[in-house]
């Protein structure tokens, strides 16, 4: 099976795709068959940043049955062995994915056989994010320095722990769950996922025991793209002490990856990056975060609580 | 069940190992500060006022206690006690320690002092040329000569032992004012040599000897203005 690796980052605009690509290339070029998949549903553009600027097929053919495989919807690229779903000329609701279409989506990513998968997740938080996130224990947030963008990478975490806890409690007894936190903790406490599972442990010690040994299980990195020259490089060393130490949740530093802005010309001129400036200090950084995702630790998650 | 923040101890607060040295704990207490501090990057939105307030006034409690070597030595003893961490094994050379650049002397002084002290005493003590030497109010150079020879000390023993170089130490015995050196050294010197050869009291018989060579200083003054 392959290792799947989600790529999110909360807001729009740190680099997401880019760094997809760039990883996907990285991962193409040491020879393992690698697929890069635009989930970013209704404001898709990987296709663009691999070379495939107008792609025969793509993921709605699926949705649409129009094809009865998923693997029927991968074009190829210009690169060796890197293919590509693209999410281009989709129909203009595919952004709110039924429930259903998504279930499906997912079972069919888990059987493509590939090396090594990426999935280019949107900003935002909508549950669409979080499932295809929590896919893999292997996913990966981006985000850059600035504030808002940390802000929002606490966010999609924290989000994505929530989504964690709901699968398994009904309706009613998350809500309750919810409401007793929020007693306990007072108001501010419904957005906090730390909170939530000191009351589980509380009331349902068994499904607390399962939860933490999958959060244990989590492989989550961070990478900090755009640094600045003035930038802290410890950042996100930082940001992960933060989420080990208040949120019990373990996420792995992957490097920062500095800002240039020949990244913005390459993209202009629509040329791989790290084919026109391999020499780059930011290439350099790519390389060294494409290294740590060739060797995957965790398991790809089963759906059965989808 | 995990611990939240305000149950870790110190040295998980400051996230350092509880081994580390003082140095090290004032890094981690700055590299907590930046994390934590109001306005900080890494900690942006991640908490309320409140519990922003809460986690620096325990990073700063957590310094306070480490920080000083008595309350953390107490606090070690309390955690050891609770079987947090390993009792803090006795350590034996502090090799790996810097060491500090005005202990260094103090060091060197507190060094033991010749094997053979106590026969020194000893000797000292039954000897009456130096009881008479040594009661005299006057002290020089030849009078320290005469006592070391009594005692059987060789020039070249003190000088290696008090680290006074030994053409000092022959001048200071054949009073040649002249090549003395300042007399703030020489009163140091001098009180080496004392010291290693056990005599006592060390302060009065400086200052003796100090006064002898001032007065031979001045006779010499005076015969040179003739």
């Amino acid at each position: 099976m392959a290792h799947i690796w989600p790529i999110g980052g909360g807001k729009g605009g740190s680099g997401k795709s880019f760094i997809t690509s760039s990883l996907g290339r990285l991962s193409a070029g040491l020879g393992r068959k690698t697929l890069v998949i635009d989930l970013d549903l209704g404001a898709a553009n990987l296709h663009t940043l691999v070379g495939v600027p107008y792609p025969s097929k793509s993921l709605s053919d699926f949705l649409q049955k129009k094809t009865e495989r998923l693997d029927d919807t991968v074009v190829e690229t210009p690169f060796e062995n890197l293919f590509l779903i693209s999410g281009a000329q989709d129909h203009f609701a595919i952004a709110n994915l039924p429930h259903e279409q998504k279930v499906k989506t997912m079972r069919a990513i888990m059987k493509l056989d590939y090396d090594c998968i990426l999935l280019d997740l949107g900003a935002g938080t909508s549950f669409n994010t979080l499932d295809f996130f929590l896919i893999s224990q292997n996913g990966i947030f981006i985000t850059t320095p600035e504030p808002t963008s940390i802000e929002n990478v606490y966010r999609l975490i924290r989000s994505v722990y929530f989504r964690r806890i709901r699968y398994g409690f009904s309706v009613s007894q998350f809500k309750a769950l919810e409401e007793e936190a929020i007693e306990q903790f007072g108001e501010g406490a419904s957005g906090r996922p730390e909170f939530m599972m000191n009351v589980i442990a509380r009331d349902y010690p068994e499904r607390f025991r399962e939860l933490q040994k999958d959060f244990d299980a989590f492989r989550f990195r961070l990478i900090i793209n755009q640094l600045h020259r003035r930038d802290n490089p410890a950042l996100g060393a930082h940001v992960c002490r933060i989420i080990e130490k208040h949120m019990n949740l373990h996420v792995e530093f992957m490097g920062n990856v500095s800002y240039d802005d020949h990244v913005h010309d390459a993209i202009c001129q629509q040329v791989s990056y790290l084919d026109r400036y391999p020499y780059t200090k930011t290439a350099g950084e790519l390389r060294a975060a494409g290294r740590q995702i060739f060797q995957p630790a965790g398991r790809q998650l089963m759906l059965q609580y989808v | 069940m995990r611990k939240s923040f305000a149950e870790l101890n110190y040295y998980e607060m400051l996230d350092v190992s509880p081994t580390a040295a003082a140095f090290e704990i004032r890094q981690a207490y700055g590299t907590a500060l930046q994390i934590y501090r109001t306005g900080s990057a890494a900690s942006h939105s991640f908490f309320t006022e409140a519990e922003r307030r809460e986690i620096l006034s325990l990073v700063e409690k957590a310094y306070r206690t480490l920080a000083d070597e008595l309350t953390r030595k107490a606090y070690d003893d309390e955690l050891a006690s609770r079987g947090e961490i390993d009792r803090p094994a006795q350590a034996g050379p502090d090799a790996k320690k810097p060491v500090g650049i005005f202990n260094i002397s103090r060091v060197r002084d507190r060094q033991p002092v010749p094997a053979n002290q106590e026969s020194l005493k000893s000797k000292i003590r039954e000897s009456e040329r130096i009881s008479e030497l040594t009661a005299r109010s006057s002290l020089s150079g030849a009078g320290l000569k005469e006592i070391r020879e009594e005692l059987g000390v060789a020039i070249a023993q003190i000088a290696q032992a008090t680290k006074v170089r030994q053409d000092h130490l022959v001048n200071i015995e054949e009073d040649r004012v002249e090549r003395l050196p300042a007399a703030i050294f020489l009163k140091g010197f001098v009180k080496s040599y004392l010291k290693y050869l056990c005599l006592e009291p060390v302060e009065e018989l400086s200052a003796r000897y100090m006064e002898t060579i001032a007065r031979l200083l001045r006779r010499e003054g005076a015969q040179e203005q003739e």
